[in-house]
């Protein structure tokens, strides 16, 4: 037998679904990600191994060969820029980054703001995005809560990832701008795309198939 | 050990690092193994500049390379940089001097190279590259030879698994040039192939509904043409112009001599690999071995850059990061080891000591003298501290003390051929 595949999975929000479609399309996965306490695990049918990681770290495992593929929303691929191949896109984990602010925030477009302090978990698409309207935008780096940002005067605007908006809502904000329409996708890395052809060809195909059926 | 850091304010740069003992003869060992191989298919290495004006080495190929360079001005206020690669420099040198020798040119380098990029797996901003360059032959055999050579220089430098990725940028150019798509759709494209992204490539054929349907079977199937020699017979079926054909029949060619080379099982290939899409101009490929996610060696046709600098010339060449190797092959379990000294000798007040050393030496045996004095005891101390099977001294004119693990013995000074046993390779 083979070594299996190692692929890192997202702790949190995608896991479920993640799981979900890998059993699909065929593969022996952990139950229950045994708990969240074992943070590598084998697939009974020795096809696949599971390292658990944060979702924002997936992108890191992949590029480095530490993963030979994972699954990671396209958020965190794109901010993570790291050189990974993206062959599937799978259908969950959708949400939107989008730039908010303070509903009694004065109707001003973007690029006419001065220098926005702008908190968010997103640097580099936050600054790229501002960076692309001329706007010298001020970061304010989190790792959580962005939302109380504004309310509490550290920040005029927010990048955030939304599912359905109520969070936003129910903190007085408003969605100004999308900066990008996010789903889970399959990463893999260059090495192993190559090194491992069959086994990923094998687990792209499954999964595409999976993603059809849903 | 204590770990008394009294010299915190020393540090170094980023992007620069130290080689300690056993990492340098590693370096030199992988250096000589290359040397040896590349001299038997006939390649003479070149000692080049590591700084040169900056416009000279940013040419309008690889932009990427152009932003990671290292730019500093000379007293005359000229912009200098430090080389990116040997690649450029070589075409310098090959297009401004070397242009009317009998061609092919075999031509081969190692040293440094600096560019500003995040150090990854084993590669800081300074790192060290070995390639070859053929330069003056165009066509399949040349090609081959350069992948053949990669595989040999590979093994030479005692890689045990690894696999040399082959692809060939005329096929996707031809792609590009059969489907016509506006200039944002095209670079979509490429920006997808270069992901191997196949839901991107399937949302393009969505935007671009007056694609006709062999082009739409040609964008979807790319990404699947990634394999062994046998990929190159299924995108047969996907060529839509004559430019895609030749791609693939220069592939097919340079695959049966790799056979010839006993070379193929360590070589696969892939069509959909559009790195360096502006630079390339026929053949690519990338070497990765188990356990590193990154490719340790890349290289490829670049029949137009020698050019830039002088008549065109065709070429075809690689380069390696050998601090990647070092870092693949310590994944795969091969150590290196260090090449010990066999002799620890008391030297102190004892000229006929020197002498025996500068035989011994002649010999081939690495000795160390101690300068301090050290009593016989301490001797043999210091030996296994540093990891010498054996410590020698003298009590008189005729007779050599010797302690090696096994404890002491007594040796005739002029006793040569125990000590010629010494020898440990």
């Amino acid at each position: 037998m083979a070594e299996p595949l190692t692929l890192a999975l997202p702790k949190g929000r995608l896991m479920e679904d993640a799981l979900g479609f890998l059993a699909r399309a065929g593969y022996a996965t952990p139950v229950n990600g045994d708990g969240g306490r074992k943070l590598i695990l084998d697939g009974a049918d020795g096809r696949l191994r599971f390292v658990m990681v944060k979702p924002a770290d997936v992108p890191i495992f992949v590029e480095y060969g530490a993963a030979d593929v994972g699954i990671a929303g396209l958020d965190v691929v794109r901010e993570a820029e790291r050189d990974v191949y993206e062959p599937l896109r799978l259908p969950f984990g959708y949400c939107r980054l989008v730039v908010a602010g303070r509903r009694d925030r004065p109707d001003l477009p973007l690029r006419l703001e001065r220098s926005p302090r702008v908190a968010t978990k997103f640097p580099r698409l936050t600054e790229a995005f501002f960076r692309k309207r001329g706007v010298a935008a001020e970061l304010i780096v989190m790792a959580g809560s962005v939302e109380l940002a504004p309310l509490v005067g550290l920040a005029d605007l927010i990048v955030d990832l939304v599912q359905t908006g109520a969070t936003l809502r129910e903190n007085g904000l408003v969605e100004l701008r999308t900066i990008l329409e996010s789903q889970a996708l399959l990463i893999a890395n260059r090495a192993s795309y190559r090194l491992r052809a069959g086994d990923v060809r094998a687990l792209i195909d499954g999964l595409a198939n999976a993603a059809r059926e849903a | 050990m204590t770990d008394r850091n009294r010299f915190t304010d020393r540090p170094l740069p980023e992007g620069v690092r130290d080689l300690l003992f056993a990492d340098t003869a590693a370096f030199r060992a992988m250096t000589a193994a290359l040397q040896a191989t590349w001299s038997a298919w006939g390649y003479r290495e070149i000692s080049l500049p590591t700084f040169e004006y900056a416009d000279t080495l940013a040419t309008d190929v690889g932009a990427t390379v152009d932003a990671e360079m290292y730019r500093f001005f000379d007293r005359h206020g000229r912009t200098l940089a430090l080389r990116p690669d040997m690649t450029i420099p070589t075409a310098r040198v090959v297009g401004t001097r070397l242009y009317d020798q009998p061609m092919p040119l075999r031509v081969a380098y190692v040293g440094s190279v600096f560019r500003y990029e995040p150090p990854r797996a084993g590669r800081q901003h300074e790192f060290t590259q070995a390639g070859v360059e053929l330069i003056g032959a165009a066509g399949a055999l040349a090609d081959a030879e350069s992948v053949a050579l990669a595989v040999a220089a590979l093994q030479a430098v005692g890689l045990p698994e690894f696999s040399i990725t082959v692809g060939h940028i005329g096929f996707f150019r031809g792609l590009l040039a059969a489907l016509n798509l506006p200039e944002r759709a095209a670079h979509q494209l490429r920006v997808a192939v270069d992901r191997k992204a196949e839901a991107e490539l399937a949302r393009l054929l969505v935007e671009n509904p007056s694609l006709p349907p062999l082009a739409r079977n040609a964008v979807l199937t790319l990404p699947r043409l990634t394999g062994d020699g046998r990929i190159l017979a299924e995108a047969e079926a996907i060529c839509l112009n004559t430019t895609m054909m030749r791609a693939l029949s220069d592939l097919r060619a340079v695959a049966e001599l790799l056979t010839a080379y006993g070379v193929a099982e360590h070589v696969t290939y892939d069509l959909a690999e559009v790195r360096d899409l502006d630079y390339y101009t026929g053949i690519t490929f990338e070497g990765f071995a188990p356990g590193l996610g990154f490719n340790l060696i890349s290289g490829g046709r670049y029949d137009e850059l020698i050019g830039h600098f002088g008549p065109p010339l065709a070429a075809v060449g690689w380069a390696l990061t050998l601090d990647r190797v070092l870092l693949a092959r310590e994944l795969q379990g091969v150590v290196y080891a260090e090449p010990r000294v066999d002799v620890l000798l008391a030297a102190q007040n004892c000229a006929r000591c020197l002498a025996w050393a500068a035989r011994a030496r002649n010999l081939g045996l690495k000795v160390e003298t101690d300068p301090l004095g050290l009593t016989p005891e301490a001797l043999w101390q210091a030996a296994q501290a540093r990891g010498i099977p054996r410590a020698v001294y003298h009590t008189d004119a005729h007779l050599l003390h010797v302690q090696d693990r096994s404890g002491t013995h007594t040796l005739a000074a002029d006793d040569w051929q125990e000590v010629a046993s010494w020898l440990n390779r």
